[in-house]
């Protein structure tokens, strides 16, 4: 669903991302772990046509700048930026026109329930904390069933309930057939979900692995990223 | 494109609608617009130059000098940073989705012509100053206000193209840094030259600026040209500004619309400019945002209590100062006040109150610089609610270092403008104290008006309540002055009767106001 080939950044003669390869299967929750500064938000920003590039990335099989690849996917910043001035249902009812979804009410209206948002559907962007933006956000995503979605650190400024959510929703969306990229420094907060990570450490994948891999290591993920970010003395964690 | 016009559509009428929800806010808001409307009703209406007429050679001048500076600061911003129309929710909902990128970048123009309204807004309140003094045509404020649509709507577009380019490389980016100021710098020795020849401020900017090279020099002359036909009937260069521009912006939008464009990074930036920009205006930093900070000053902290305060308000000025207390704000009040005195013509009678002059822009300016100055930056950040010391005090420390640096900057503007004038010195020492009486009526007017108000959400309103209530509170003053000047016919006494006033103000409105922190609440 996601193929990553040759990824490069650079910014300002820094390499931010160098020559990184992956991919990420229907039905796979893929975790982008690293510590500040290693290149995830980038590799992220880049994969969402946010970024120019050098290599190749393709979704669904299609350029990802391209419409079509754009129409396949979900992506959820970092920091939460609403409209100020649109209501939560204003949001969903935008990207319900931009991506021409057809009978979106029902499943919006389930997902502002999900994420205890039903009685905040009036309120304007400005008015809503930081966690509640999270919210939207992540309900805006998910609204337009996407056959691949990436979330950037997605937990920041969530309460309890609502992580507790997010990771079942990870789960749902992996059997739905949908590929999923979470990037995230707090290993804690996938340690349940992931099927495959991908360690980042100075714009590079120092490691890819598979669950069944690590559970034939027997270590534990937290001691590996240690392990393969300190080891050459470039954790900046 | 249905999407990006219901992003439109809602986000207006929402605007619209939350004011109705803060009758405090609406009756603000409502108060700037009938006041907006009386200005615009006055534009229109007003006779012209009934005051004095200028020649429209200066006119014409003035005119080239402030598209000029204006091309000039914001082309150079947007080499730097580029010029972004968007904000840091369309980089993540709309860019994200599978909308054409020309077709984002055209509700990004859409956008922008709301964005005009507010320069065209700003040309209204310089109309009726400009008719006093010049014999405006019938057709003059309609030209004018074309003039300020047409640059609102070619610096972005230009500015999007010169980045693109410049954006590729270090090198490009230096180049036209380089290029852009090597022609600033031609522009001032032009005028250097011309002033030496001339030795007479008005004349010289006529011969620069009024130049037939300038007319028609592309888009900064042609926008020019326009503006200038408000004095007089629309000739050549009129009409080959207006199609020059016009060529410009259509073509520009046309070259945009077709190209096949990745531009997204760019705006990725520039829009978190925009973004950091707007958070510094709210939380009243504008004037001091992107400012360069030294990190190796001599000296630190000292005093206890609410005595640290001043020393870290005054560590702060000296960190972001280019010398001494000389920042950005003082290089500004100075050089604006200055400069106002010297493109006002001379009259008889007025001469003899150069300084008072000087004195009152340099308060019109100060009035508008310290609404967004640091005293509003503290009370946004939770430590001074926390300093265990009285309400008093710590009003008293956190407003000192502001005393000081305006008695810095009165004393650079007044003796500089006592030199230039041959003003006597208890003329120049009464200008300076009028200063810093007036900053600190105009600070503690802001403490008081937040005191009563609480803290009100839109920055444009708080300002707006703050410079009436500063203007009622003056009101006095400026009678007093002129029955001194009435009764003894001398600057000095004028002045002095200004500052007394001030002074007595002062000291009311920090009583008044000190016990602020006893009842406002943290924002932060």
């Amino acid at each position: 669903m996601l193929k990553v080939r040759n990824l490069s950044k650079v910014f300002d003669k820094v390499q931010a991302v160098d020559e990184v390869s992956f991919e990420v299967n229907p039905g796979e929750i893929a975790v982008l772990l690293g510590p500040n500064g290693a290149g995830k938000s980038t590799t992220i920003k880049s994969i969402a046509g946010l970024l120019r590039f050098k290599g190749q990335i393709l979704i669904n099989n299609t350029d990802n700048k391209s419409v079509e690849a754009k129409r396949a996917f979900g992506y959820i910043p970092e920091t939460p930026a609403l409209y100020e001035n649109l209501t939560v249902w204003e949001h969903l009812e935008f990207i319900a026109r931009a991506y021409s979804l057809r009978d979106w009410e029902e499943t919006a209206n389930r997902l502002l329930t999900r994420f205890e948002m039903d009685d905040k559907k009036d309120k304007l962007g400005k008015e809503l904390s930081k966690g509640m933006q999270q919210k939207v956000s992540i309900c805006c995503a998910l609204l337009i069933q996407p056959k691949m979605i990436m979330f950037d650190e997605p937990m920041i400024g969530l309460d309890p309930k609502a992580i507790k959510e997010l990771k079942s929703v990870f789960l749902e969306l992996k059997q739905a057939g949908c590929a999923v990229l979470i990037s995230t420094h707090i290993i804690d907060s996938i340690e349940e979900v992931w099927d495959k990570v991908l360690i980042m450490n100075k714009g590079r994948i120092v490691l890819n692995l598979t669950r069944d891999e690590l559970d034939n290591k027997g270590e534990s993920l937290e001691r590996i990223f240690l392990e393969v970010t300190d080891s050459k003395g470039e954790g900046e964690a | 494109m249905k999407a990006l016009l219901f992003l439109i559509r809602r986000n207006l009428l929402n605007g619209i609608k939350s004011a109705f929800k803060k009758p405090l806010v609406l009756i603000g808001y409502i108060f700037i617009l009938l006041f907006i409307i009386a200005f615009i009703v006055a534009s229109f209406a007003m006779p012209s130059g009934e005051i004095r007429t200028l020649p429209p050679a200066l006119f014409r001048g003035i005119m080239m000098l402030v598209f000029t500076v204006l091309y000039y600061t914001s082309l150079k911003l947007g080499i730097e940073k580029g010029s972004s129309y968007f904000r840091m929710s369309d980089v993540n909902m709309a860019f994200t989705a599978p909308l054409r990128p020309n077709q984002i970048l055209l509700y990004g123009f859409i956008k922008q012509l709301g964005g005009t309204l507010f320069f065209i807004l700003l040309a209204f309140f310089q109309i009726p100053n400009l008719k006093n003094n010049f014999a405006f045509e019938p057709h003059g404020v309609i030209v004018l206000l074309l003039a300020v649509v047409a640059y609102t709507m070619a610096y972005p577009l230009i500015g999007m193209l010169i980045y693109s380019w410049t954006s590729v490389s270090k090198e490009r980016k230096r180049l036209a840094k380089r290029i852009f100021d090597g022609a600033a710098l031609a522009v001032v020795l032009i005028f250097l030259i011309d002033l030496s020849q001339t030795r007479d401020f008005v004349k010289s900017m006529s011969h620069v600026f009024d130049h037939p090279v300038a007319h028609y020099f592309p888009i900064i002359g042609w926008t020019g040209s326009i503006a200038s036909a408000a004095v007089a009937e629309p000739d050549t260069a009129f009409l080959v500004g207006a199609a020059g521009m016009a060529v410009v912006i259509f073509g520009l939008s046309l070259l945009i619309y077709r190209m096949k464009l990745d531009y997204y990074e760019d705006v990725l930036e520039a829009t978190e400019y925009v973004e950091a920009a707007l958070k510094a205006k709210r939380e009243g930093r504008n004037m001091t945002f992107g400012q360069k900070t030294r990190k190796n000053i001599r000296g630190g902290l000292s005093g206890k209590g609410a005595r640290a305060l001043f020393a870290k308000n005054m560590m702060e000025i000296r960190k972001t100062s280019m010398f001494l207390f000389l920042d950005r704000m003082s290089v500004m009040v100075i050089l604006s006040s200055i400069l106002f005195k010297l493109i006002m013509p001379s009259e008889a009678g007025l001469n003899a109150f150069s300084m008072f002059m000087v004195l009152a822009f340099s308060l019109y300016m100060l009035l508008l610089m310290q609404a967004q100055g640091r005293w509003s930056v503290e009370v946004e950040k939770p430590y001074i609610f926390l300093i265990p010391a009285s309400s008093y005090e710590k009003l008293f420390y956190a407003s000192l270092s502001e005393h000081v640096k305006n008695l810095f900057d009165g004393a650079l503007l007044f003796t500089l403008s006592g030199i230039f004038f041959g003003s006597q010195i208890p003329t120049v020492l009464a200008c300076i104290l009028s200063y810093v009486f007036f900053g600190a009526v105009f600070l503690y007017a802001e403490v008081l008006t937040r005191r009563m108000f609480g803290r009100v959400h839109s920055k444009g309103l708080m300002i707006f309540i703050k410079m009436i209530f500063s203007f009622l509170l003056v009101v006095p003053g400026i009678i007093g002055s002129v029955i001194a000047v009435v009764a003894t016919d001398s600057e000095f006494y004028m002045i002095g009767a200004m500052g007394a006033w001030a002074f007595v103000l002062a000291v009311t409105l920090f009583m008044f106001s000190a016990g602020i922190f006893n009842n406002i609440e943290s924002s932060s």
